[in-house]
């Protein structure tokens, strides 16, 4: 350690205390602030409302917030129940004695991951669409010229749209996670259980999978956490829609896209900034108990391995 | 098939051996295929496990695989509601189209400055942070590294009113937008390149700056000319991942940015986001555009993919 003038130290400090006091805190003191107002696009002269915001949140009848908070913990249940699934399975294939060139296929099954992901959600709009994407085109070769999915303007297919777009994004890194992990299992368990007369099956989940899962486990929290937090891919492939009903926000409107078209969807008319911000701290504070959450089992599992 | 040649000369030569023979040749065959039979159940699993992996890896290359036919193709045939995987004829028109009436290079230098400035400044700033975060002890040192995970844990997106109040009040939203861009995405990169940093530099002896500092170089000089260096990597890989967070990010762009009459003052991916028109599409040249602005960003990642193996697991050790 350098011992220094507390001067120096200052010095070195302020470019970044600067920046993070004016870029990174003032937005977000404000939008503290604006969650205790009535402040609306055409209400210059609001005031100080205190709780109401956060209560008509909870408990105003024509409240989104458990609609979209019950969307889109759905989604990343199913999202990340996928990645761990598809991931794992890929992993054991590649990970098989028999299975040649393995280098080759990781470097194929991993190129979604290393393509911009705004733009391939583009792409996979693209693919989506209803009479000229090859996704209904490869379904009229089968099942004849009538055929075609409403991508894009059903809400269960809509919804999943974005699953299969997500897991097409992600399952690549659980693969490459798991791989890893099984290398470091050793073969000689796995021949020990099948010469005490374990098949298959009983010897992955009784001896491979316990051993993977201190790996799968920080993966698996740290994906729910960016899927919940989830807006470029979705929004540029459904903008949060179809909508069904006037009074509820569209199927694919999960938390982030829903604070998005409040402030810049077509509908918003008269904007209500108190109440987003009510809604931006709500979510803020379950994503920090998520976060917390996730930090405090992972220190509680390294300090019991060392 | 050349197993049964014998046979047939045989029959040839002499007729009564024939029947022995059929039946002999009969129980070969047979145990042949028993024999060929069992080892294809053996080697099922295998089958099946090359068979997974072909169909992801076409679900994996697909999209990028019509994408780039597509950009070949001619406009007219993407209008077709039966599958064409091939373009019946390749032409550049989608690249010509895209290079000559798009506003292409425009977007190539917008992003480049908000990137640029941001990964600069970003850099910059966590370097000189994290190395006092690293070398020095004071009071509230602890506090200020759990306070910059708790603000990474802050989706940007969630403050986004504020941020636009924030860029008019510095006059940045008329005047210098893309600036003002950059300032915030800067702001994000901060705490994960100080975080990042300062972990590499944990792992550099300090001897090293004494040792300099024994000799007459001032803090300044030992900082610049000894850890720094010698922090290429971890530096290298902050630096790549601001670059690429900021080159595709959507949300604080198309609030931030409004376009003009032909979008030049757009970065890349707020363009390409125009050209999906809300009534119709031009596929042809959607589909040029985008293998255009993904090309440099692969090339880039595959590149900076030997960094980050050192630059961000050593990096991201904890203390």
């Amino acid at each position: 350690m350098l011992t220094v003038k507390r001067r120096t130290i200052f010095a070195y400090l302020l470019p970044i205390i600067v920046t993070i006091l004016l870029i990174n805190m003032t937005p977000i003191l404000y939008t503290l602030y604006l969650s205790f107002t009535n402040n609306t696009e055409f209400n210059q002269e609001y005031n100080f409302v205190g709780l109401t915001n956060f209560f008509n949140l909870f408990n105003s009848t024509n409240s989104d917030l458990f609609y979209v908070l019950g969307l889109t913990v759905l989604y990343v249940i199913i999202c990340v129940a996928l990645f761990v699934l598809i991931g794992m399975v890929t992993a054991l294939a590649l990970n098989h004695p028999k299975v040649k060139g393995r280098a080759i296929w990781m470097a194929l099954l991993l190129v979604p991951w290393a393509a911009p992901a705004a733009i391939t959600a583009l792409i996979w709009k693209f693919l989506f669409n209803y009479d000229f994407g090859p996704i209904n085109q490869i379904g009229r070769l089968f099942f004849g010229s009538h055929f075609g999915v409403p991508w894009l303007t059903n809400p269960v297919a809509a919804f999943a749209a974005v699953v299969i777009v997500n897991v097409w994004l992600s399952y690549p890194f659980f693969t490459v996670v798991i791989l890893g992990a099984l290398s470091s299992v050793p073969q000689e368990l796995a021949e020990a259980a099948s010469v005490d007369g374990a098949n298959a099956w009983q010897t992955f989940w009784r001896v491979k999978f316990p051993l993977l899962r201190p790996a799968i486990t920080p993966v698996t929290i740290l994906s729910a956490i960016t899927t919940f937090q989830m807006f470029t891919t979705v929004y540029l492939i459904t903008a949060g829609g179809p909508i069904t009903s006037a009074d509820r926000p569209g199927a694919t409107t999960f938390v982030m896209i829903y604070m998005y078209n409040q402030v810049l969807g077509a509908s918003a008319a008269n904007i209500h900034y108190g109440a987003i911000a009510s809604f931006a701290i709500t979510v803020f504070i379950i994503l920090g108990a998520l976060t917390f959450l996730a930090r405090a089992l992972g220190t509680r599992r390294s300090e019991a391995r060392a | 098939m050349s197993e049964h040649i014998p046979g047939r000369i045989l029959k040839a030569q002499s007729g009564e051996a024939v029947s022995v023979l059929v039946t002999k040749e009969r129980v070969q065959t047979q145990s042949r295929a028993a024999v060929l039979g069992r080892r294809f159940l053996s080697n099922l699993p295998v089958v099946l496990i090359y068979a997974y992996l072909v169909v992801m890896t076409i679900f994996a290359l697909f999209p990028m695989y019509y994408v780039v036919q597509a950009s070949l193709a001619g406009d007219q045939n993407l209008y077709s509601t039966t599958l064409q995987l091939l373009p019946s004829h390749i032409t550049f028109a989608n690249y010509v189209y895209a290079f000559t009436q798009e506003p292409v290079f425009n977007w190539v230098i917008n992003t480049t400055i908000v990137c640029g400035l941001a990964t600069l400044i970003g850099v910059i700033f966590s370097m000189t942070g994290a190395y006092a975060l690293s070398r020095f002890r004071f009071r509230g040192r602890e506090l200020s590294l759990s306070f910059l995970l708790a603000l990474q844990a802050f989706p940007g997106l969630l403050a986004i009113t504020a941020y636009y109040y924030l860029l008019s009040y510095l006059n940045l939203l008329n005047t210098a937008p893309l600036i003002g861009l950059a300032l915030i995405y800067a702001a994000g990169d901060l705490v994960f390149g100080t975080w990042n940093i300062k972990g590499y530099f944990d792992t550099l002896p300090v001897a090293l700056e004494q040792a300099a500092m024994i000799d007459g170089a001032t803090m300044w000089q030992a900082f610049l000319r000894i850890t720094l260096p010698l922090a290429a990597p971890a530096l290298a890989a902050s630096a790549l991942f601001m670059f690429v967070g900021g080159y595709t990010e959507f949300a604080l762009a198309n609030f931030v940015l409004n376009a003009n009459s032909n979008g030049s003052n757009l970065t890349f991916i707020l363009g390409l986001n125009a050209l999906q028109g809300t009534y119709i599409t031009p596929w042809g040249y959607f589909a040029a555009t985008s293998v255009i602005i993904s090309i440099p960003l692969m090339a880039l990642f595959l590149y900076a993919s030997r960094y980050f193996q050192t630059g961000l697991t050593v990096g991201g050790v904890k203390e």
